[in-house]
């Protein structure tokens, strides 16, 4: 898996990964705040968004649809489409493009599902790798504390009762989690992931993840305003309306 | 009825192949290859000989089937996300239809299969062993029957029931030409050819469709008394 660096893009993909209640989706709009504050071309994506997809995502998932296999491929088509009309453009063009999930949320909980490793690999082989992964890490109880905390109604799916770990959701999501943390944290050195220590508070973080992130990359060639090469063509009419803009002014 | 059926690849977790049972009969083809009749024909004939029948085919899933028209409608799809939408579509009926079906010992006829869908793909340049991979769920068929019929024709048939060409199955998405026509012809000529590439793997048995729809049956009928005696 090539990172986007390595393939050439002029722009750069930041994942964050973790369980939920792990504080990642905290973390990254802090940092969108602060790259927007720097003048910096940032877009933010989040896991299971797409316009396309999501009324059947949301179906399949309130009626109880989905098996293993659907829940991959319905996930792997949402991700196929913001990849596809949304990621690779704006890489493209030279952004920095912030992903509350990425692929490895799917190699993690689809294999805990049961669907084999190298088949879910496979199909989201077309996606570059993130040029940084950050894997936010919370002992077990931390994450599980955040969530269930107020006691809300944990979704079907989100519980992991597909499964039927157990008919407890409570202890369904508690064993499903903790699965999950296994898988990612078998992958991790594969993907080289940046492991943020999650027990700390959300300012410490938010420093280490600003320090690492303008450390791997060159922050001020992402700034708007430096406008990317044109085809010849094009390149002379804006120079055109930038000395019409500039009669203007003077 | 007691030959077992295997998947292609890893297939789909916690289904043993070992407890397939039934026959699953494919019928592929372009629109106007005769292919709806010659299923609607067939159903008829099995199940007035005493056999229990389920019908698949593409786009008619309870999961995504309505999202991935509109999705069609607004040619807003790029080729990896319409390639992974039909595969869920194709995914839904297998787990909700075609493996309890078979299970309990039916004859499932799918309007179509992995063939058609990986075949448009291959025409949108999606790689084959990727393609290969994602429909490794699929359980192998016990008989393809691929309708054979020359674009030619095909543009025919399609003016003479709709009057129009479809935009889709004239691969427009692709930009081969701005006029309907042209790419009509030339996007079926790809998908005979993509077609061809899939026989090397997947056995197909291509019944020659330029004929009357009674010719085809006469066929189809044959070989398929042949593969429920096995």
């Amino acid at each position: 898996m090539k990172t986007f660096a390595e393939s050439k893009f002029p722009g750069r993909l930041i994942a964050v990964e973790g369980l939920d209640g792990s504080g990642k989706s905290t973390q990254i709009y802090l940092l969108k705040r602060w790259l927007e504050a720097e003048g910096i071309k940032v877009y933010f994506s989040e896991w299971n968004s797409s316009e396309l997809v999501k009324s059947a995502t949301s179906k399949g998932k309130k009626r109880e649809l989905l098996t293993p296999t659907t829940f991959s491929l319905i996930h792997a088509t949402d991700f196929a489409d913001r990849y596809e009309r949304h990621l690779v453009p704006l890489l493209r063009a030279g952004y920095i493009v912030l992903c509350d999930r990425y692929v490895f949320t799917a190699f993690a909980r689809d294999v805990t599902r049961g669907c084999p490793p190298d088949w879910v690999r496979g199909n989201y082989s077309f996606a570059c790798a993130p040029d940084l992964t950050m894997f936010f890490k919370a002992d077990l109880d931390v994450s599980l504390n955040r969530i269930l905390e107020g006691r809300p109604k944990l979704k079907f799916f989100e519980a992991g009762m597909d499964l039927r770990l157990s008919n407890d959701p409570y202890e369904s999501f508690k064993i499903f989690q903790g699965r999950i943390l296994d898988q990612y944290l078998a992958m991790s050195k594969e993907f080289k992931f940046v492991i943020i220590d999650a027990n700390e508070a959300v300012e410490v973080q938010q420093v280490i993840v600003r320090k690492l992130v303008s450390d791997r990359i060159d922050l001020k060639k992402f700034k708007r305003r430096s406008p990317l090469p044109l085809p010849p063509t094009l390149r002379h009419k804006r120079e055109e309306v930038i000395e019409r803009d500039e009669d203007k002014t003077a | 009825m007691k030959k077992p059926h295997r998947f292609y690849g890893h297939g789909i977790p916690h289904v043993n192949s070992a407890d397939l049972g039934g026959k699953l009969i494919v019928v592929e083809g372009a629109d106007g290859s005769g292919r709806s009749t010659q299923i609607a024909e067939l159903v008829n004939w099995l199940e007035t000989s005493g056999h229990a029948t389920v019908q698949v085919g593409l786009k008619r899933s309870t999961l995504v089937s309505e999202e991935l028209e509109r999705a069609q409608e607004g040619n807003v799809l790029s080729r990896t996300t319409l390639a992974l939408f039909y595969a869920t579509d194709f995914a839904d009926q297998l787990e909700n239809l075609i493996l309890p079906a078979l299970k309990s010992g039916f004859i499932v006829l799918a309007d179509r299969y992995i063939y058609t869908l990986m075949a448009r793909d291959m025409v949108r340049g999606m790689d084959e062993a990727w393609l290969k991979n994602l429909y490794g769920i699929a359980p192998e068929p016990d008989a393809v029957f691929y309708l054979s019929v020359e674009p030619e024709e095909l543009v025919q048939r399609n003016l003479s029931k709709t009057a129009t060409l479809d935009y889709w199955e004239s691969g427009m998405d692709l930009g081969f030409s701005r006029d309907l026509f042209d790419s009509f012809l030339k996007y079926q000529t790809a998908m005979g050819d993509a077609f061809r590439e899939l026989e090397k793997t997947y056995k197909f048995n291509i019944v020659d469709a330029n004929r009357s729809v009674s010719s085809v049956t006469k066929e189809l009928r044959k070989k398929i008394t042949a593969l429920l005696a096995e």
